[in-house]
């Protein structure tokens, strides 16, 4: 059995005005992938295509060992999916959802989807209608967590809600990950939740992966150096480095391979370093996008 | 695992609709009654209410199941579920059928026995009611094929007014055919070969929607 959860191998999907384009992508069982792109990136797009939702037009997909679209009705017996365009039944209360979700998948475990219940303060008994916005995020998690699915898909889960509710979702996400059997793929503008509960990060953007490693050493590789360069110094070609930004003495380097080497560099070319910064993951984010664009433009 | 999906997805439908169907049901009822009782004022009502009836039914089934499963954002729920765009289909057009022809059947077997059994109605009339009320099913799976291929507000709404349109046209038509006009306001039933023609006609273009329908949505690649 394969310990790839999730494997996209040159998979392409082209729209009028949007292609996502030869998307290779590996999830390791048991990994939590934060997949992270700009509105319109191709995040819930290839999302879809993992679903079997929406067909490829080329490369393939394979999911908990099977292949998509193809085999899809047999994977979503494991797969839990939620997006943020998923609605539940207005006229239907949580609990006739939760009945109807139970009479089809063997794993639901109704101790557990009680807890969930008290756990996000959701009223079975009340139709879909009245519920919030973050309540109604919470049902759909509700009905996909009580099942136990080996892989869940998690497509800007969070979107619009409020603090309080978005901590809550973020609080049943971390539960759930204490299973390290389970995978999970969660898609997100917000860095900040993706860097809480993820161990793998994925770049999207334009329809392209530009960047997919584990959140420690991606982390690790990105840091911004501050360097005071004396006049007359010449800062020496550094491999790793992306941008460079000039003002009066100061320089300030982003690296996205860093080494101590690099600075030893530079300090031996005459600058002295006033800061080696850690990045967060918003601002690596950030600086591999306009890296990457003004790359496509130049 | 297929059956077992395709049979909850159809009695999900089902779940939701049941309020309605008793209430076309009971109105339906109401038509019969005219039909059957009073002079001739309140034959052509009850005519008038039970087509309405009928169109009204269709009408609320494609847009309730089908269109607005895609506008109400549901969709992506019932297909994160262990199906395949097959079996949506199949469970789509299972549940539209059954739910329709209940009422549909009750109805028309109700409106020929009501015009089988009253002396002041001509027994002559059941070929052409049985072509009409057979049209109005034809509109149903037009627009139901036109609703799941879609999943458009507007395209269905296209298939609406082209079926009552055409309803209209197959009411001023088939009774002008001079065969039947000759013998729907007799006193005995004759299938005549125009009648059976159109009855047989009807049912095969019921037969090539729906499978107009499995052939286009096969042909999808986008589901949500």
């Amino acid at each position: 059995m394969s310990d790839l959860a999730v494997h996209f191998e040159g998979v392409s999907k082209k729209y009028p005005h949007f292609t996502l384009d030869d998307i290779h992508l590996e999830l390791p069982t048991g990994s939590i992938m934060g997949f992270i792109g700009a509105n319109g990136a191709g995040k819930s797009t290839t999302l879809r295509i993992l679903m079997g939702l929406v067909h490829q037009d080329r490369g393939a997909v394979e999911v908990l060992g099977h292949s998509m679209p193809a085999d899809q009705a047999r994977a979503k017996l494991d797969l839990g999916y939620v997006s943020e365009d998923m609605r539940l039944y207005k006229a239907a209360t949580l609990r006739w959802h939760m009945e109807f979700v139970r009479s089809i998948y063997p794993a639901w475990d109704e101790t557990y989807a009680a807890s969930l219940v008290r756990c996000f303060d959701v009223k079975p008994e009340q139709r879909i209608r009245g519920m919030s916005h973050g309540q109604r995020v919470k049902a759909a998690l509700l009905l996909v967590l009580a099942r136990k699915p080996r892989l869940l898909v998690l497509d800007e889960p969070t979107t619009g809600l409020d603090p309080v509710a978005r901590h809550e979702v973020l609080g049943a996400l971390m539960e759930v990950l204490a299973d390290e059997r389970r995978t999970v793929l969660f898609s997100s503008q917000n860095t900040l939740d993706v860097e809480q509960i993820s161990d793998q990060i994925t770049f999207i953007d334009r329809g392209r992966i530009i960047d997919s490693s584990d959140k420690e050493s991606l982390l690790d590789r990105w840091r911004r150096v501050r360097l005071d360069f004396p006049a007359g110094v010449v800062l020496p070609t550094l491999d790793g480095v992306i941008t460079r930004s000039t003002s009066g003495r100061l320089t300030v380097l982003t690296a996205n391979r860093f080494t101590p080497a690099m600075t030893a560099a530079c300090v031996a070319a005459g600058a002295n370093v006033r800061a080696i910064e850690t990045m967060s993951l918003e601002e690596i984010f950030v600086a591999n996008v306009q890296q990457r664009r003004e790359r496509e433009a130049a | 695992m297929s059956a077992q999906m395709i049979r909850r997805l159809i009695l999900k439908d089902w779940y939701f609709m049941r309020w309605a169907i008793a209430a076309y049901l009971a109105l339906g009822a109401i038509a019969l009654l005219l039909v059957a009782t009073g002079g001739e004022g309140s034959f052509y009502a009850g005519c008038v209410l039970l087509f309405t009836v009928l169109i009204s039914l269709g009408i609320h089934l494609a847009m309730a199941t089908v269109v607005q499963e895609r506008s109400d954002q549901t969709l992506p729920f019932v297909m994160s579920l262990p199906i395949s765009p097959r079996d949506y289909t199949t469970a789509k057009i299972l549940a539209n059928m059954l739910i329709f022809l209940i009422p549909w059947l009750a109805l028309v077997f109700g409106t020929l026995a009501v015009i089988g059994g009253r002396t002041a109605i001509e027994d002559g009339l059941i070929p052409f009611a049985a072509i009409i009320l057979t049209w109005i099913l034809v509109s149903y799976c037009l627009l139901l094929a036109v609703a799941l291929v879609s999943e458009s507000q507007s395209w269905a709404i296209g298939a609406m007014v082209v079926g009552n349109l055409a309803f209209q046209g197959v009411l001023y038509g088939v009774s002008h055919i001079p065969s039947i006009a000759r013998t729907m306001k007799g006193d005995t039933i004759v299938w005549t070969p125009a009648a059976v023609t159109l009855i047989v006609a009807e049912g095969a273009s019921v037969a090539l929607l729906l499978a107009l329908t499995f052939f286009f949505q096969n042909r999808k690649t986008d589901f949500i």
